[in-house]
């Protein structure tokens, strides 16, 4: 009896470490003042200076994918607008309403708020604080939820991963495809992922289409697990992959580092959000291209409406494309560039669609 | 049959840092000090592999700094846990919470804006007649399990570990240095969570990110009581552990329709069975966690 008492107090214990340790992530997170950068507001419109205050998704400015993107974003507004600039990083999913909480408190004219999983607690803030400018990047705003001073940034992550899908199905030798992504609970992450498998299916059906999402493991895990993306992408080289596009924070960075590792086997691979060939050095070599969207465009510009008194309310649909192919560029041919082209135009006008839903039904 | 091989290889990256986790766990517990910080330690570790290989450029000093990272944090534990007597499952949640947290912001402050690959990662060897590569760090948990199985059951220290473990009176009455004999162990656990932490960064992945080492030293810990507190069990846990990961992306690749959550709560299910009791016995030392 002493015994099955000591084990199962054992489990328990083991189960609490494991939350306290979870626990262990909040707290801690204080605004991170940026330098002005060097000629300050020589772009500005005049009027009051902007106070920009920025919440990350759970991670760092520097996460070389979705964080760093937005954060330029307002980065730009710095010069451009002379607005002044700070921003809090996210260390765990249940600080997100006190770490914008912060910004209200300061009285900041405008709150950036990135991420999908960020959305609920910047639409209680926004609701709670109706003088204060909501954006809100990669948060779709459901119909009846709308607020006159929230923004949602948002981008039809589809079409740039059916771009990428595309344009893999054209450069492919082996005829066969890998995605690696972080998760299919999170919308844009699983849109990259079926626009890539229904932009290789339309280009050629004839490839053979490996997509891993790494949905096993629980929200706080599955964007931060490099490992677990390398070892994803290796094993879909090992299947025949040549090119794998990775998505979804530090997870879709594994994937680029294990086409890193296989460079001298000719294979490639494809980022995302950002061009990843100016922040995954080591991948410098194999990457293709990126699907990106173009957040710092999007985010600066939401900014500068604030400053102009011109700040449109509701959804706004930010521009997708590829990124410069770099060190690949005599892999992809002018008529390839064409057809790429063609298809981005026809995406935004509507013309082809990709037919995937906005989340996974 | 190549589609074997990369089960293989894949099982066995993912399996070695819970085998050396396991290891960790396994060296501490044997010797009576409940350690259930494996994985703030090797998240420390992996953190100091990083710093260490894009200071000095050299991927061994980077191995090194991880595992002296790795024993300065076992020796906090061991410091609380067996001269300060504090409760061994607080002291451990302690190094984890503070693993996380030091390097969060040590990351932050240091590489907030500006973060480095480091030089590489570790290489992999060439399985004979085949296309399928080896991680070397993963060669190396596998001696380090053949020898801690040798050393706990063929030496003297190894004899003195367990009888620490399962009887520290009885030890002492002996002439055994109880606490001296639980430091050492703890800092040998110490530094295989630090080579756990290696095998992150720079073995495997060239940048470190927070929270990086996503629960891989918890899934140890489970690793280490499937395995009966054995280096051989824990070690075969871990291989099984490392295989239900590696066959999720396998029977994905292949759009084999089965939901991958299932797969990947094996883990934690076997061990629960195993706690249960249904799959033989589990009983950790006789004086795992208690002071002396």
């Amino acid at each position: 009896m002493e015994r099955f008492v000591k084990r199962r107090e054992f489990l328990a214990l083991s189960l609490a470490a494991t939350l306290s340790a979870t626990l262990a992530a909040c707290g801690a997170a204080t605004p991170t003042a940026t330098p002005p950068a060097a000629g300050g507001a020589a772009g500005s419109t005049g009027g009051k200076k902007l106070k920009v205050g920025l919440v990350t998704d759970v991670g760092s400015v520097n996460d070389k994918s979705f964080n760093q993107s937005s954060y330029e974003g307002i980065v730009r507004a710095q010069k451009e607008l002379g607005s002044e600039i700070k921003y809090v990083e996210t260390k765990d999913a249940k600080d997100y309403s006190k770490n914008i909480d912060q910004f209200v408190q300061e009285k900041y004219d405008v709150i950036v708020t990135v991420g999908f999983a960020i959305g609920e607690a910047t639409l209680a803030a926004a609701k709670a604080s109706p003088s204060i400018k909501f954006i809100g990047v990669d948060q779709f705003i459901a119909s009846g939820a709308e607020l006159p001073n929230l923004a949602g940034l948002t981008f039809e992550e589809d079409k740039a991963g059916y771009l990428a899908g595309a344009l893999a199905a054209m450069v492919t030798k082996t005829k066969n495809l890998g995605g690696v992504f972080a998760t299919d609970t999170v919308p844009p992450v699983w849109r990259f992922g079926e626009g890539y498998r229904a932009g290789i299916k339309a280009t050629d059906p004839s490839v053979q289409i490996q997509i891993i999402y790494h949905s096993d493991v629980g929200l706080d895990k599955t964007f931060t697990d490099p490992a677990w993306g390398k070892a994803t992408a290796l094993a879909m080289f090992d299947k025949g992959a040549d090119i794998v596009f990775g998505g979804g924070g530090n997870t879709g960075n594994g994937a680029l580092a294990g086409a890193a590792e296989r460079k001298d086997k000719g294979v490639l691979c494809i980022g995302v959000d950002t061009d990843q060939y100016e922040t995954v050095t080591e991948a410098q070599p194999v990457i293709l291209t990126s699907a990106i969207k173009l957040l710092t465009p999007g985010v600066f510009n939401l900014v500068k409406a604030v400053q102009d008194n011109a700040f449109k309310s509701g959804n706004v649909v930010g521009d997708v494309g590829l990124a410069p192919f770099h060190q690949q560029e005599s892999k992809v041919t002018a008529e390839m560039k064409a057809r790429i082209d063609k298809l981005t135009a026809d995406l935004k006008s509507g013309a082809v669609k990709t037919g995937v839903p906005p989340v996974k039904p | 049959m190549n589609l074997l091989l990369s089960l293989l290889a894949t099982t066995l990256t993912f399996a070695t840092p819970i085998t050396l986790g396991a290891m960790s766990g396994l060296a501490c517990e044997r010797a009576g000090v409940v350690n259930i910080a494996i994985e703030g330690m090797m998240l420390s570790a992996a953190f100091a592999g990083f710093w260490a290989a894009v200071t000095t450029g050299n991927l061994y000093i980077a191995i090194v700094a991880a595992i002296v990272v790795g024993v300065l944090m076992s020796a906090l534990h061991a410091a609380l846990a067996i001269t300060c007597k504090v409760d061994q499952i607080i002291s451990s949640t302690v190094i984890n919470i503070l693993g996380f947290g030091l390097t969060s912001y040590l990351y932050g402050q240091w590489y907030a804006r500006n973060a480095p690959d480091t030089p590489g990662t570790l290489p992999s060897v060439p399985l004979p007649g085949t296309s399928v590569t080896i991680r070397v760090l993963a060669l190396v948990a596998i001696a380090i399990v053949l020898a801690l199985h040798f050393v706990l059951k063929n030496t003297a220290w190894g004899l003195r570990v367990r009888a620490v473990g399962e009887h520290p009176r009885a030890a002492d009455t002996v002439g055994i240095n109880v606490r001296r004999v639980r430091y050492s162990a703890v800092l040998v656990g110490g530094a295989l969570a630090g080579l756990g932490g290696a095998h992150f960064v720079p073995g495997y992945v060239p940048s470190f990110s927070p929270g990086m080492t996503a629960g891989y030293g918890f899934i140890a810990l489970a690793a280490m009581i499937f395995g009966k507190w054995r280096p051989l069990g824990a070690w075969a846990a871990a291989l099984f552990f490392g295989f239900t990961l590696a066959l999720q992306i396998t029977l994905q690749t292949y759009n084999v329709p089965i939901d991958t959550r299932l797969i990947g709560a094996l883990p934690y299910l076997a061990t629960l069975i195993v706690l249960a009791g249904f799959v033989g016995r589990s009983t950790p030392p006789a004086a795992d966690g208690v002071p002396y």
